[in-house]
């Protein structure tokens, strides 16, 4: 194919497909990217930290500087930092004070205009920074990797920053995924599952209406229905966002999970990381029942730990609960400590490997399926009972297991004498600052902004179906599509297949 | 268009049969087998296009025949009958042509989805059709059944890459070469018939059944995935014996919008027009039915249906205790039958006229001749380019119900985009694609292509994304300009005429862009809007012009110096103004959405062993589906963002490396001048 026209990057990036011969190290865009829309994320790590980097991307950027910056007239001069006050733009309440830079287009990461909030490390000021930001026109929470993928399509990344970029967006994706489990397995969850299945059910009576209705006999009622459906929805998110109170207090931190079978010292573990006895512990097989968390401070980077029960069937009911919890903390988890009783393993290297690649298999989220490679950089496996081996054994086993590839970091330990304990602690501390690194994973307090400009649209967006209601059926179903795609973002996309099962479900349509 | 008159259908055959003792040794550009709704769109496409074009028919006098429903358009298959027209296809005008029933769907419910519908005369549309076929320049009609499929053994070079040579008919020694086929054969891919419980092998009731030769050519030497599908037909009703005064009267629109963008009427007056009966089923009808399933093989052998209710059994049996909805729809102008519409069955003939019979207007009514359930083959479409070319085999295009389609209109629509691509290959020209973004077209093709099938596929309204962009009134302005300039399918008279059109429209937007006018003024001259007192801006004409009860009428009657000149657009250009608002909304996501189309990934990766991060999963969609652009991969389900940037990586970096254009050819017509209009040539 050789269309005639090309837009923006993707001229570009097809040029260089085409072009034999030297490959051009960037890629040239002849045009700007004619993106609408203005993002905003937080691009620095979180943990504890000084200083927040909150930064935006497109056209709304500079109305976002002046009005938080309190710049009426002029824009500050290019790529300057600058101290003033942050306000929120409508209430004008100021919400810190710090640094701003403006960097007009092209001259920026992404190519448009953006620019850089440095404000204070704390959850409370980023959280006020990043609302304010999501309460000015045509501004929304950036998507996974979308400041990369700007800057990318704007030709501003050279070839190995591009590599990385896929790395980039799977990890982001990854990190939110496991955040937005742990925020939908909760109340909140099934709130918002519960709107997605109304409004779903809205969107295809009101297509039904629209494909069928001359032909087939579809109900008089059900734009009724609808109407009602819609009202009831609307209300109950407007309640919804302007309720001050946040329901149950979101986890902060890095989830890390211990996990195991009986008996393997996990809760010893848990209490030594914690340095106190925050968990039961007793040589009976199947002690800790329930999840038992605690807060941590592992080199300045919060994280919540999680001792879970341990993992086998059971005829015992509670029990047999507190090993599903375990599963489903795993699922959720940005880190799992895998702790296994040393004393089981085989003195042979590749028997012990082997038992420890079962091991895995059975504490991994059944939809990880190990044929692929294991996500190493997840899991921990922490050999405990050291103590228990004579001491030529252990060397043997911790040497000939580092040269087993596909395992996880494995680190050989005794919570009983603390052997092991400070190498440990460096292999964890590494983990999770690389797991901090990323500014998504266990950030609830973005994920919670995300949400909520994505209610917003969605509230917004079916006032347009009660506006268009009598006057264009079309307009006024293209209302509920778009609140069903900004609804989407949180809870699923929802295609047109899935409208078109539920219509063919409610009504007899013909051929 | 509709002044012309009709050849004589005599002389027609007369022609076509001293044609045919010409043909059997030359050399085509195109042949095209069947002669239905994706066939004859699809010849005379191709011919449009500058394709020398033969198309091979079991029975001349069938072509353009309607084998199951006498109408046209309808929600969503309106909108593709409209683009179909924009693209200069066939048959828009044959519905003005033959149409006796004109109506707009949904026209309470808003310009986007208005759904353009005619009842057809079923002997005049088949007149139009092949009247149209026979005055198309470079394309020969030819009666034969096709016997065998020609294809190259599979190049060296390339595994599994075969090219088509031509066809074989029945009865003839030699066989006839082309750069390109399109199969059209509609349900009659190793179609068998169903009626009580009898089976007899046939695609269509009174035609022979096609060659088995077709099938295995395209399942055993060219290796195809095929699926097999269903459908049917209900019986027709003799008209005089059917008690219509106990049926409500639907008559037609008090004024008939053609189809056509050329066509300012329809050939049939509204006067002249005859009315549609509506009826419902009865607890009777349901009881038939079931007691008379055992005699039913059709139905017994529904196990995996689809979601929709094909026939009335399935409807009753799905959606008990109801009734539904039976449409009784005039065949012809002088036709004596009626089409049941919803009465789709495979029962035996006698328990078919017990089960009309529970309906009190036909309680004493006859059948003309009995429904029928047809089972048949189709080609999973995901073997295919959006092109509508089969990946595996250069040359070789599918149309219509091969592809598993349902309707004539999503048939036609493939036909004619078939018919193009298969053209501008045999004239070395690169292969063009319709987005979703621009065309029901689009979204038909890419639906097919890119998900494939699982049912009978239909065109939906809600199918669409972009509905409020794809209109039927904007047609002409999507595709007639791009026909022309990029496509080559559009002839030189529609495009002067559709150019015009877009002219006057920009002038008269901006003529009401130009008129911003406080609101005081804009009370006093039109002192009837409702226009409220504390706005302070100043509103334009195409503001204005969205308000519910102003037309475009009574603003050039308030400003007749700037307005009056636009009085023959004052639909369109009402309607404009109330989308166009929202249309600028969606035009960020269109652009976003068809830069990734314009990144198009070659068919020849080998995702399997692809050197880059992909999980397996993700490796067996894409090896399966192959989609044919960047865009295409992300709207795969199981595709994730990390995938498409990895994939978008690996094209970009290998792109450099040697490899064949294997989209144009290079072998064959060095020597001859493409004959293709409006296009160049690649490179």
């Amino acid at each position: 194919m050789q269309p005639s026209v090309y837009h923006g990057v993707w001229r570009a990036a097809v040029h260089t497909l085409r072009t034999r011969g030297t490959p051009p190290c960037r890629l040239l865009s002849t045009a700007p990217l004619a993106d609408a829309e203005t993002i905003f994320a937080l691009s620095s790590g979180h943990g504890r930290c000084g200083v927040a980097v909150v930064r935006t991307s497109g056209p709304a950027s500079a109305t976002a500087l002046k009005h938080m910056a309190g710049l009426t007239r002029n824009l500050p001069p290019p790529r300057t930092a600058l101290l003033r006050s942050i306000t929120h733009p409508q209430s004008k309440e100021v919400l810190d004070r710090g640094l701003v830079l403006w960097f007009p287009a092209p001259h920026s990461f992404t190519g448009e205009d953006c620019v850089e909030f440095h404000i204070h490390g704390g959850p409370a000021v980023i959280t006020a920074v990043l609302q304010a930001l999501g309460s000015v026109a045509g501004m929304r929470p950036a998507d996974a990797g979308e400041f990369t993928r700007r800057a990318f399509q704007a030709g501003k990344l050279g070839l190995t920053e591009v590599e990385g970029l896929g790395d980039l967006i799977h990890a982001e994706t990854e990190a939110q995924r496991r955040q937005a489990l742990r925020q939908m397995s909760g109340e909140l969850g099934r709130l918002y599952q519960d709107w997605s299945h109304r409004l779903k059910r809205c969107l295809a009576h009101v297509e039904a209406f629209i494909d069928f209705s001359e032909d087939e006999l579809i109900e008089d009622g059900v734009l009724n229905q609808v109407d009602s459906s819609v009202c009831d929805l609307q209300a109950e998110m407007e309640r919804h966002l302007k309720d001050e109170r946040r329901g149950e207090r979101l986890r902060s931190g890095v989830q890390v999970v211990i996990a195991g079978a009986t008996n393997a010292g996990k809760s010893s573990l848990l209490n030594t990381l914690c340095q106190r006895p925050a968990a039961i512990v007793s040589p009976i097989a199947g002690t800790t029942r329930d999840v038992v968390e605690t807060a941590l401070d592992i080199g300045g980077f919060p994280i919540l730990l999680s001792d879970t029960a341990g993992l086998r069937d059971s005829p015992d009911l509670v029990e047999r609960e507190g090993v599903r919890r375990a599963r489903e903390r795993v699922e959720q988890a940005d880190l799992t400590l895998v702790v296994v009783d040393c004393a089981q393993l085989s003195s042979a290297a590749q028997q012990a490997a082997a038992f420890i690649r079962g091991h895995l298999t059975s504490v991994l989220p059944t939809q990880e399926q190990p044929e692929t490679v294991f996500p190493t950089d997840r899991f921990l496996l922490v050999l405990n009972k050291s103590d228990l081996l004579p001491e030529e054994q252990k060397q043997k086993l911790d040497r000939e297991l580092r040269c087993v590839s596909g395992l996880p970091p494995v680190c050989l330990i005794s919570c009983h004498t603390n052997e092991g304990l400070q190498d440990f602690l460096t292999v964890l501390h590494s983990s999770v600052k690389t797991l901090c690194g990323d500014p998504l994973s266990g950030a609830p307090t973005l994920t919670q902004a995300r949400h909520r400009a994505h209610l917003q649209q969605c509230f917004a967006a079916l006032a347009q179906y009660q506006r268009y209601r009598d006057m264009d059926m079309a307009l006024a179903a293209e209302g509920v599509r778009l609140a069903l795609t900004s609804l989407g973002r949180i809870t699923g996309r929802v295609g047109a297949e899935e409208i078109l099962d539920i219509i063919f479900k409610d009504f007899c349509i013909g051929k | 268009m509709l002044t012309k008159k009709l050849p004589p259908l005599q002389s027609f055959l007369v022609q076509v049969s001293r044609r045919a003792s010409h043909v059997a040794r030359q050399q085509y550009d195109v042949i095209v087998v069947g002669g239905g709704h994706a066939g004859t769109e699809a010849a005379a496409a191709a011919a449009r296009v500058g394709a020398q074009t033969l198309l091979v028919s079991q029975k001349i006098h069938t072509i353009g025949a309607l084998s199951c429903n006498p109408s046209l358009g309808g929600v969503g298959k309106g909108q593709l009958v409209k683009e179909i027209d924009a693209l200069d296809g066939v048959c828009g005008r044959a519905g003005d042509w033959a149409g006796i029933h004109f109506s707009i769907l949904n026209r309470s419910k808003g310009p986007a989805v208005w759904g353009p519908r005619a009842q057809l005369d079923r002997q005049r549309y088949r007149e139009f059709i092949q009247s149209e076929l026979l005055s198309t320049p470079r394309l020969t009609v030819l009666e034969g059944s096709v016997e065998e499929l020609l294809v190259t053994e599979p190049n060296p070079e390339e595994p599994g890459q075969h090219r088509v040579t031509g066809i074989r008919l029945a009865n003839e020694s030699h066989p006839i070469s082309a750069s390109s086929v399109i199969l059209t054969t509609g349900t009659f891919l190793s179609g068998s018939l169903f009626m009580g419980q009898t089976t007899s092998p046939g695609g269509r009731i009174g035609d022979a059944p096609s060659s088995a030769g077709l099938s295995h050519t395209l399942r055993e030497r060219l290796g195809l995935r095929t699926g097999r599908l269903r459908t049917g037909t209900p019986p027709r009703i003799v008209k005089d014996s059917v008690d219509l005064s106990l049926a409500q009267l639907h008559p037609p629109d008090s004024h008939s919008t053609p189809f056509s963008f050329l066509n300012t009427h329809t050939r049939c007056k509204p006067e002249e027009q005859l009315p549609c009966y509506l009826t419902y089923t009865t607890p009777g009808v349901e009881r038939v039915v079931k007691e008379s399933l055992h005699l039913n093989c059709h139905i017994q052998q529904d196990t995996k249906g689809p979601r929709y209710c094909p026939s009335i059994e399935s409807r009753v049996l799905r959606f008990p205790g109801r009734s539904h909805r039976v449409w009784l729809e005039p065949e012809g102008m002088t036709s004596d039958l009626l089409y049941p519409q919803g009465l789709s069955m495979t029962m035996p003939p006698d328990v078919q006229l017990r089960l009309i019979r529970e309906i009190p207007a036909m309680h004493r009514a006859e059948i003309h001749t009995p429904g029928y359930g047809v089972q048949y083959d189709f080609v999973c479409p995901t073997q295919l380019s959006p092109a509508l070319q089969v990946k595996s085999t250069q040359g070789l295009f599918l149309a219509g119900q091969i592809n598993g389609t349902t309707g004539y209109e999503e048939a036609a629509a493939q036909g004619l985009w078939a018919g193009v691509n298969a053209a501008r290959w045999a004239l070395s020209m690169p292969a063009v694609a319709l987005s979703r973004t621009e065309s029901y077209i689009g979204v038909l093709i890419d639906d097919l292509v890119s998900r494939g099938v699982t049912e009978p596929y239909r065109m939906f309204t809600s199918r669409a994304e972009f509905r409020t962009t794809l209109r039927p009134d904007n047609a002409d302005l999507r595709l007639t300009l791009k026909g022309f300039e990029e496509v080559g399918c559009v002839s030189s008279f529609r495009y002067q005429k559709a150019v015009r059109v877009r002219d006057s429209l920009q002038d008269a937007l901006a003529a009401l862009q130009s008129l911003a006018l406080s609101p005081s003024i804009w009370r006093k001259k039109m002192p009837d809007i409702p226009m409220s007192e504390t706005k302070n801006n100043v509103p334009t004409g195409m503001d204005i012009l969205q308000y519910n009860d102003v037309s475009f009428e009574t603003m050039a009657s308030a400003f007749p110096e700037c307005l009056s000149p636009y009085m023959e657009f004052s639909q369109r250009l009402k309607i404009e103004a109330v989308y166009r608002p929202h249309s600028e909304q969606q035009r960020k996501e269109i652009e976003r959405i068809q830069r990734e189309e314009n990144m198009s990934l070659p068919q020849d990766i080998d995702y399997l062993s692809l050197p880059v991060s992909l999980s397996q999963e993700v490796r067996e969609i894409l090896d399966r589906v192959r989609p044919s652009t960047l865009g295409a991969a992300t709207r795969l389900q199981g595709i994730t963002p990390a995938a498409v940037v990895h994939l978008l990586n690996y094209v970009r970096h290998t792109g450099q490396k040697e490899r064949r254009p294997h989209r144009y050819r290079t072998d064959q017509r060095e020597d001859e001048e493409p004959r293709a209009r409006n296009t160049s040539l690649p490179r």
